[in-house]
C-alpha cells in the first residue's frame, strides 16, 4: 500500500511538472502581455521597463529556469496584471468553484442513484419512463440556457431567489447562511442537472445488468428479501463504474463550470482563468491549472482507493 | 397582494426614517486592484475614482474642474504652481498636504511596474513650496497638463511609503466620497460614505459595485431590481429595458473611435495580392476608395442597431482640437471603383484585414461588414478576427497589412491620437506607439510636435486642426468608421447622468 502511494505521488510530481512546462511554454508564445497591460500612451521606453521589472524580457529558458526555483520555494510567481502573488488570487476564488462543484455532486449523487434504481427495477413502468424522458433532457439541454431560464423564471418573474453573485459568505462557504443558500440554488441546480441525468442513466443501466446475473437470481431463490437483494447485492456491485464516472465528473465540474459561473456572476475560478488568458497572465494561468491538475490527480486516487472498499476483489 | 401592499407601505415608512441608502452598480468589468497607480483601465479607474481625488476632476463633459487642487497657474510656460484645498483629510484621519503629491508624483515616476507613467512623463520636477503650495516643472511646454492631472490619483504618503505592492493594491486608502468596505474579487466592491468629504457627505451611505459581466444576467439584474444601474447594457435588451415603466435607458457619445489603419511603409506588404505585386495602400486613391467604398451607415444600422455615432475625424467634438469643417463623405462605390482603376487597380486586389474579436463592440463583426463592402467595389477581404491578445501584439509587430483598431482620446484632448497613431513612429521621441501602418508626413510631425508645446489655446487647436486636414483630408492616413456610445439603464428611484469619460462617479448619482 505504502509503496503504492509513494509511487502514484511521484507519477503526479510528474505530470504537474509537464503540465507546467507546456503551459509556461503556450503562454510564452502567445504573446506580450506588456501590450495589453500598458494604456495607449505609454513609450518604448516604458513598455521596455515594465518588460524587465516582470522578467519577461528574457529567453525562455532563463523565464521556465526562475520560475522553477520560485516554485521550490513555493512561490508561483506575481500576476501581471492584479500584482499579487498567483497562488493567493487562485486560493481565494477557489472555495467559490469548489462549493459549487460539490454541493452539485451531492444533489447529483442523492437523487440520480436512487431514481436510477427505481427506473431499473420497473422499466416499463410511467414513472420510469418519465424519469428516463427528464434525463435524457438534462442530458441535451445546454448549461446555458438552463440557467438563463431558472434566472428568467425565479428571478426576474417571480423575484424569489437572487440572480447572480455569491452570498453572505461564512467559514469559507456560503452554504451555511440563508442569504448564501438563496444565492447557490439556482447555480446548483444548474450545475448539477446534467450530472445528474448522467448518474441516473449509468446506475439505471448498471442495475439492469447486475439484476440478471446468477448471483442475484440465487438471492433470490434463497428467499432473501426484494429490498435486500436490490440496495446491497445488486447496488454494491454496480457502483464500481459508478465510482469511476464521478470521480472523474467531480475534476471535470471543478475545471468547468465556467459557463455557470459566467451565467450567475459567480467569484469562483472559472471566470478567473478566462480572463487571465485573455490579459495572458501567465502566472495566474500557470498556478491555476496546476492546482486543478492537482485535484485530478488526487481525485482519481482517491476512486483508486474508493474501489478495494467496495469490490475487494480489487488490489493495489 | 393586501400583505403585499402593506409590506410596501411599512417599507415607505421605514424609507422616510432616513435608513442607510444603498447604491448598487452592476458592471460589465470589475476592478483588477486598488492600487490607483497600477492599471491603467477604464473599469478600474472608474471604481477607484469613488475613493481617490485627483488634483483636478473631469466634469460630465469632460471639462476640468478644481479638485483637490483650488487653483493653478501658468506663470512661465513650463512651470505650474497648484494651490491645494485646506482641511482635507485621508480616510484614515491624515491630513492631505503637499508631501502626498510630491510623494504620488514621485511613486509613478520611479515604480516600473505603473501604467500611469504616460500621464506623467512630461513632468521633470515635483517641488514642495509650502503646506498647500506645489510647483510643478514640465520637460518642455506641455499644454495637456491639467487633462493629465485627472489621472494621477493622490496618495497618503505616511500611509503607503515603505509599503508593499502586493499591500497598496488591497488598501486603498483615499481623500475621496467614498471609503473602501471590502472586495470581494469577482463579485462585489463595497464602500461606505466618508462623512468628512470636502465637498459634502455623499448621498448614498453604502456603496456596491458588483461584476456581471455576462450581459444577459446584467439585464437579468435591473429588470429583477438587483441593482440600481448597470453599464453597457446590451445593445439586444435597449428596448426591453425601455419597456419596463420602473426604468430608464441613457445613450451616451463615447470617446471611442474605431477606424481602419493601412501598411503604408512597405513597397511589398504581406497581406495583399494585387496583379501587379506592389502593396496598393501607399496611393492615396486607394486610401480613399476605401474611404468612400465602406457603407458606414449600414455597419451602424444593421451591427451597431444604430448605437454609434459615425465618424469624420479622429475625436469627437467634445475633444480639443476638433474641427467642424470636415465631414465625413458619402458613401459611393461607383466613385471608389473610378478611383481604384486610376491608381491602377480596376479589378481590385486581395487582402487580409485583423481585427480583435473581443476589444471593442462588434469588432469582428464591423470586420465583416466592411469586407462585404469592399467587395462591392473589387476588392477582396478576408477577415482574420482574433483575440486582443493576439491581435495587438501582431500589430506591434507590422504583422498585417490592413487592420481594425479603436482609439480612445480619454484626455479630452485630440493630442493623444495624434502623438499616438497619426505622428510618424519615433521611440526616441515616444511619438507614434500605434502608428503601425506607419504614415508618415514631416509636415504632419511638424504641426503635431509644435501644437504639443503651444500654451496658446485657439492657436494650438488650429495646428492640430490643420495636421488633420493634412494627414485625414489630404492623404487618408486612417480610414475613421464610427464612435461608440455608452449605453446605460437605471432604476427610476435614482438620478443618474451618463459621463463622457464612461466612469460612474457615485458622488453625482442623486
Amino acid at each position: 500500500m505504502l509503496k503504492y502511494i509513494l509511487n502514484r505521488l511521484f507519477h503526479s510530481v510528474i505530470v504537474m511538472f509537464v503540465i507546467s512546462f507546456i503551459v509556461f511554454f503556450i503562454m510564452f508564445k502567445a504573446g506580450d502581455p506588456v501590450q495589453l497591460l500598458l494604456p495607449p500612451d505609454a513609450t518604448q521606453q516604458d513598455v521596455i521597463e515594465m518588460r524587465h521589472a516582470l522578467g519577461i524580457d528574457q529567453s525562455f529558458i532563463k523565464q521556465y529556469e526562475a520560475f522553477l526555483k520560485n516554485v521550490a520555494k513555493g512561490n508561483l510567481g506575481t500576476s501581471f496584471v492584479y500584482g499579487q502573488p498567483a497562488l493567493e488570487v487562485v486560493f481565494e476564488r477557489l472555495p467559490a468553484t469548489l462549493e459549487l462543484s460539490v454541493l452539485a455532486m451531492i444533489f447529483s449523487i442523492l437523487f440520480g442513484i436512487p431514481l436510477g434504481i427505481i427506473a431499473s427495477i420497473k422499466p416499463k413502468a410511467w414513472y420510469s419512463k418519465a424519469i428516463m424522458f427528464l434525463s435524457l433532457s438534462g442530458i441535451s439541454v445546454p448549461v446555458f440556457w438552463t440557467g438563463m431560464v431558472l434566472v428568467l423564471v425565479f428571478s426576474v418573474l417571480l423575484g424569489w431567489l437572487p440572480s447572480s453573485g455569491r452570498g453572505e459568505v461564512y467559514l469559507f462557504t456560503s452554504a451555511f447562511t440563508w442569504d448564501g443558500i438563496k444565492h447557490l440554488i439556482m447555480p446548483v441546480l444548474t450545475l448539477s442537472f446534467f450530472q445528474l441525468a448522467l448518474i441516473l442513466r449509468l446506475t439505471r443501466t448498471g442495475m439492469m445488468e447486475v439484476m440478471m446475473q446468477d448471483y442475484i437470481k440465487l438471492a433470490t431463490a434463497k428467499g432473501v428479501p426484494r429490498r435486500v437483494v436490490v440496495y446491497y447485492h445488486a447496488l454494491k456491485n454496480s457502483l464500481i463504474p459508478l465510482i469511476t464516472v464521478i470521480g472523474i465528473q467531480f475534476g471535470q465540474l471543478v475545471a468547468f463550470t465556467i459557463v455557470t459561473e459566467t451565467i450567475f456572476a459567480w467569484p469562483g475560478t472559472g471566470k478567473l482563468i478566462i480572463d487571465s488568458i485573455q490579459n495572458l497572465d501567465r502566472p495566474i494561468v500557470v498556478a491555476y491549472l496546476l492546482i486543478i491538475s492537482f485535484i485530478f490527480v488526487a481525485i482519481n486516487f482517491l476512486v483508486d482507493i474508493l474501489y478495494t472498499f467496495v469490490d475487494p476483489r480489487v488490489r493495489m | 397582494m393586501k400583505k403585499l401592499s402593506i409590506a410596501v407601505a411599512a417599507l415607505a415608512l421605514i424609507g422616510t426614517m432616513g435608513v442607510a441608502k444603498t447604491l448598487k452598480v452592476g458592471l460589465a468589468s470589475g476592478a483588477y486592484t486598488m492600487d490607483p497607480q497600477a492599471f491603467n483601465e477604464t473599469a478600474t479607474n472608474s471604481i477607484l475614482s469613488n475613493i481617490f481625488d485627483t488634483l483636478v476632476r473631469f466634469d460630465e463633459n469632460i471639462q476640468i474642474h478644481p479638485d483637490l487642487a483650488v487653483s493653478w497657474t501658468n506663470p512661465e510656460p513650463k512651470v505650474w504652481i497648484i494651490k491645494l484645498r485646506k482641511g482635507v483629510k485621508f480616510h484614515n484621519g491624515n491630513t492631505f498636504n503637499a508631501d502626498d503629491v510630491v510623494f504620488t508624483f514621485n511613486r509613478i515616476k520611479n515604480w516600473k511596474k505603473s501604467g500611469f507613467k504616460g500621464k506623467v512623463s512630461m513632468i521633470d520636477k515635483v517641488e514642495k513650496i509650502d503646506d498647500y503650495t506645489v510647483k510643478f516643472i514640465t520637460k518642455k511646454a506641455f499644454p495637456v497638463f491639467l487633462r493629465k492631472l485627472t489621472y494621477v490619483n493622490m496618495l497618503d504618503k505616511e500611509t503607503v511609503e515603505g509599503k508593499s505592492d502586493e499591500w497598496i493594491g488591497l488598501h486603498p486608502i483615499g481623500t475621496g466620497p467614498y471609503k473602501f468596505v471590502l472586495w470581494r474579487k469577482g463579485d462585489q466592491i463595497k464602500f461606505k460614505a466618508n462623512p468628512n468629504y470636502w465637498a459634502g457627505k455623499p448621498k448614498f451611505d453604502d456603496l456596491i459595485f458588483r461584476v456581471l459581466s455576462n450581459n444577459a444576467t446584467r439585464t437579468a439584474a435591473i429588470l429583477s431590481g438587483e441593482v440600481d444601474l448597470i453599464n453597457r447594457v446590451p445593445v439586444v435588451d435597449v428596448n426591453r429595458i425601455k419597456n419596463n415603466d420602473k426604468l430608464n435607458t441613457f445613450v451616451k457619445p463615447g470617446l471611442r473611435l474605431i477606424y481602419l489603419q493601412m501598411d503604408q511603409f512597405r513597397e511589398k506588404t504581406p497581406y495583399v495580392k494585387s496583379a501587379n505585386g506592389k502593396n496598393p495602400f501607399l496611393d492615396v486613391r486607394v486610401r480613399r476608395a476605401l474611404y468612400y467604398g465602406i457603407n458606414e451607415d449600414a455597419i451602424i444600422k444593421f451591427i451597431m442597431k444604430s448605437f454609434a455615432v459615425p465618424a469624420a475625424q479622429f475625436s469627437p467634438s467634445v475633444v480639443v482640437g476638433y474641427d467642424p469643417s470636415i465631414k465625413r463623405v458619402k458613401y459611393d462605390p461607383a466613385k471608389a471603383k473610378k478611383l481604384l482603376a486610376q491608381a491602377g487597380y480596376p479589378n481590385g486586389f486581395s487582402v487580409v484585414l485583423d481585427a480583435p474579436n473581443n476589444r471593442y463592440i462588434n469588432d469582428a463583426q464591423i470586420a465583416q461588414a466592411v469586407a462585404s463592402s469592399l467587395a462591392k467595389i473589387g476588392i477582396t477581404v478576408k477577415v482574420n478576427a482574433t483575440p486582443k491578445s493576439s491581435f495587438f501584439p501582431r500589430t506591434a509587430k507590422q504583422d498585417t497589412s490592413f487592420f481594425l483598431i479603436g482609439w480612445a482620446s480619454s484626455d479630452g484632448d485630440g493630442s493623444s491620437i495624434l502623438d499616438g497613431v497619426i505622428h510618424s513612429k519615433d521611440d526616441v521621441k515616444g511619438y507614434g506607439r500605434y502608428n503601425n501602418g506607419k504614415y508618415s508626413n514631416p509636415k504632419v510631425d511638424k504641426l503635431i510636435e509644435e501644437s504639443d508645446a503651444n500654451m496658446n489655446p485657439p492657436s494650438r487647436v488650429k495646428q492640430m486642426q490643420e495636421a488633420q486636414q493634412i494627414a485625414l483630408v489630404q492623404d487618408q492616413n486612417i480610414i475613421p468608421l464610427h464612435y461608440q456610445v455608452d449605453i446605460y439603464a437605471s432604476s427610476k428611484k435614482i438620478k443618474f447622468a451618463p459621463r463622457t469619460d464612461s466612469r460612474i462617479w457615485a458622488f453625482d448619482i442623486k
